[in-house]
């Protein structure tokens, strides 16, 4: 069965404004709602959109909702509270959570929703934002494969790699996945181009020859260029990966798991928060870096 | 001259609260208990407290009400949220009294309370411990307390029947802070140590000869003494149980995150502890933290 053309979409920042307009270009009507009314403003009489008073309202006008927020308690919120997704939704709507939050959050709100004959999807997504933008984003997907069957029509308008993993959580088990290799992933490229830069040896030549043996990596080709560029504009936050990771660490503990390189990895995003670089990308890093090793960021520049 | 005798009441009669109990009614005060099995409280009824039927009744009963349980969970619903209807501390306190919460818990969590119970004239102190079962039976507890100077002074005569050191550190949650830099140094320096006592035997060199020459040096410290002690002697029995110390970790983690604090050493302990943890070693001694590098 075709889910009808009536999308809600709750969450319009940095990825998810992209993502809807991506929707809306294939002829969907959207229906959206914000908590900062600021973030409306400019779809008030756009062609495609239709402002709401709240998300249940959004939820009643539409056949399917999607939700890209920040943070577990966010989701909370704007599916289950008060005027959320839940109270509007009738019987047969499909939610789908694409934010990052602990699998536990997933399986708490798909609990809840399914007691109201709401089906729901978690559906993380990696890639950025030009991922986003360019509709070339990796969806990782958990719950019902006949709901996730009916979906995926839209998934494609949003990314390239869309993958149906488990049963509902195991999309964020698998992004939580991506963000330990991601986490890990960026310190060690930064290291590597203070290293090089350190002994004196040209980073960009490191970094070319490296992409042609086993250290090659979208990491090393994508940040490592933006870190070389000295280009630090988010891209993706210190902050949200850092929150990634406490996600990570905090099912860790709960399951007596040890992650000792993600566990080294997240004080390196704290340290890049508390000395005032949460709002810049992950790959300011480097920054972080720079200054432990006494290097002066002007004379870099 | 005698104390004047304060009424008192303390909830969380475990290895902990038990002799700090034996402590206050030997001071001289009135004590009255609650526990959520009445047969926790036979030793300290036996001593001379009363049981209560809540932590409200209690609260009714005391000026002074002392709570060290073990999860911030717990501290909320026997305080606020009560623990069945509305019978939580802060329903029994009256304006003017005191809580100190010796539990260790989040500093956020002890702010929280805190503000719960402002709104309601009611005094809070965080005063955390640190000493163990030991210090709680010989009264040599290290007491570090977060709270107002004039509320911690009107305390101050009564943690001084159960601890040698006390200190007022701060405004609320300063005392959990303190707790937190507290059980960072011990569990990373019990952790050096069974690196240590690993590097030894990987070796073939006795790890007690080591301790013996190392104890008179720059390394030399209560950890080595009591931990290597016992590694040396592979006794892993608790001592502190390590799933107390893992409890504690993920407090510390949490506040270092929020604080954006980078702990690149307390990390690596925690998941050390995780190990420990899924190795099935939770209820004894952390000493084990040898016998996860020997896995």
């Amino acid at each position: 069965m075709n889910i009808g053309s009536n999308i809600g979409f709750i969450g319009l920042g940095l990825m998810g404004a992209p993502m809807a307009r991506n929707l809306a270009k294939a002829g969907h009507n959207l229906h959206i709602w914000a908590r900062r009314p600021q973030a409306l403003a400019q779809y008030t009489g756009l062609a495609g959109y239709t402002v709401h008073a709240s998300a249940a309202d959004v939820a009643a006008a539409s056949d399917i909702v999607f939700t890209m927020v920040a943070d577990s308690p966010d989701v909370h919120q704007v599916i289950l509270g008060e005027g959320g997704v839940a109270q509007g939704g009738r019987s047969g709507l499909i939610v789908v959570d694409m934010s990052t939050v602990a699998p536990a959050t997933a399986r708490e709100v798909a609990t809840a929703l399914f007691e109201r004959g709401i089906d729901f999807l978690d559906a993380p997504v990696s890639g950025g934002e030009s991922g986003a933008i360019n509709a070339q984003l990796t969806i990782m997907v958990g719950g019902e494969e006949a709901v996730f069957a009916r979906v995926k029509p839209l998934f494609d308008l949003l990314g390239k790699s869309v993958t149906l993993i488990g049963g509902v959580g195991a999309g964020q088990v698998a992004k939580a996945c991506n963000q330990i290799i991601t986490g890990v992933g960026v310190p060690a490229v930064a290291e590597a181009i203070n290293f090089a830069h350190k002994a004196g040896v040209d980073a960009q030549r490191m970094r070319e020859v490296l992409l042609g043996g086993f250290a090659a990596s979208r990491i090393l080709e994508m940040h490592g260029k933006r870190m070389l560029d000295r280009n630090f504009t988010p891209g993706f936050k210190a902050w949200m990966h850092q929150k990634d990771l406490r996600i990570v660490l905090d099912a860790a503990h709960a399951q007596h798991l040890q992650l000792p390189t993600a566990a080294a990895a997240l004080q390196l995003y704290n340290g890049m928060v508390g000395s005032g670089m949460g709002e810049i990308d992950t790959t300011g890093m480097l920054k972080l870096f720079e200054r432990m090793s006494g290097i002066d960021e002007e004379a870099v520049q | 001259m005698k104390a004047e005798s304060m009424k008192i009441g303390f909830i969380g009669l475990g290895v902990m609260g038990n002799p700090m109990v034996q402590h206050l009614i030997k001071g001289g005060h009135e004590v009255s208990v609650w526990a959520r099995r009445e047969a926790s409280a036979a030793d300290a009824v036996a001593n001379g407290a009363t049981f209560r039927a809540s932590p409200a009744e209690l609260a009714r009963h005391s000026d002074i009400v002392f709570t060290i349980i073990t999860t911030g969970d717990d501290v909320e619903q026997v305080v606020l949220n009560g623990t069945s209807g509305e019978n939580g501390l802060i329903h029994g306190l009256a304006r003017g009294t005191v809580h100190v919460d010796m539990s260790t818990i989040a500093p956020t969590m002890a702010r929280k309370i805190a503000g719960h119970l402002a709104i309601r004239g009611i005094d809070f102190l965080d005063a955390p411990v640190s000493g163990g079962g030991m210090g709680a039976q010989n009264g040599t507890l290290a007491i570090m307390a977060g709270g107002k100077p004039e509320v911690f002074a009107r305390i101050k005569p009564l943690f001084e029947l159960m601890g040698k050191t006390i200190v007022h550190v701060g405004p609320t949650g300063a005392g959990q802070i303190t707790k937190a830099c507290n059980q960072m140094v011990m569990v990373a320096a019990i952790q050096a140590v069974a690196e240590a006592a690993h590097l030894a035997a990987a070796n073939k060199v006795d790890f007690a000869r080591v301790m013996s020459a190392m104890q008179a040096g720059s390394a030399g410290s209560r950890v080595l003494d009591f931990f290597g002690d016992k590694m040396a002697r592979r006794d892993f029995a608790a001592g502190i149980e390590a799933r107390l110390h893992h409890k504690d970790y993920a407090l510390i983690m949490d506040e270092a995150a929020r604080a954006g604090a980078p702990l690149p050493i307390s990390a690596q302990v925690w998941q050390q502890l995780n190990a420990l943890m899924a190795s099935g070693w939770g209820k004894e001694d952390t000493s084990n933290l040898l016998r996860v590098l020997e896995k």
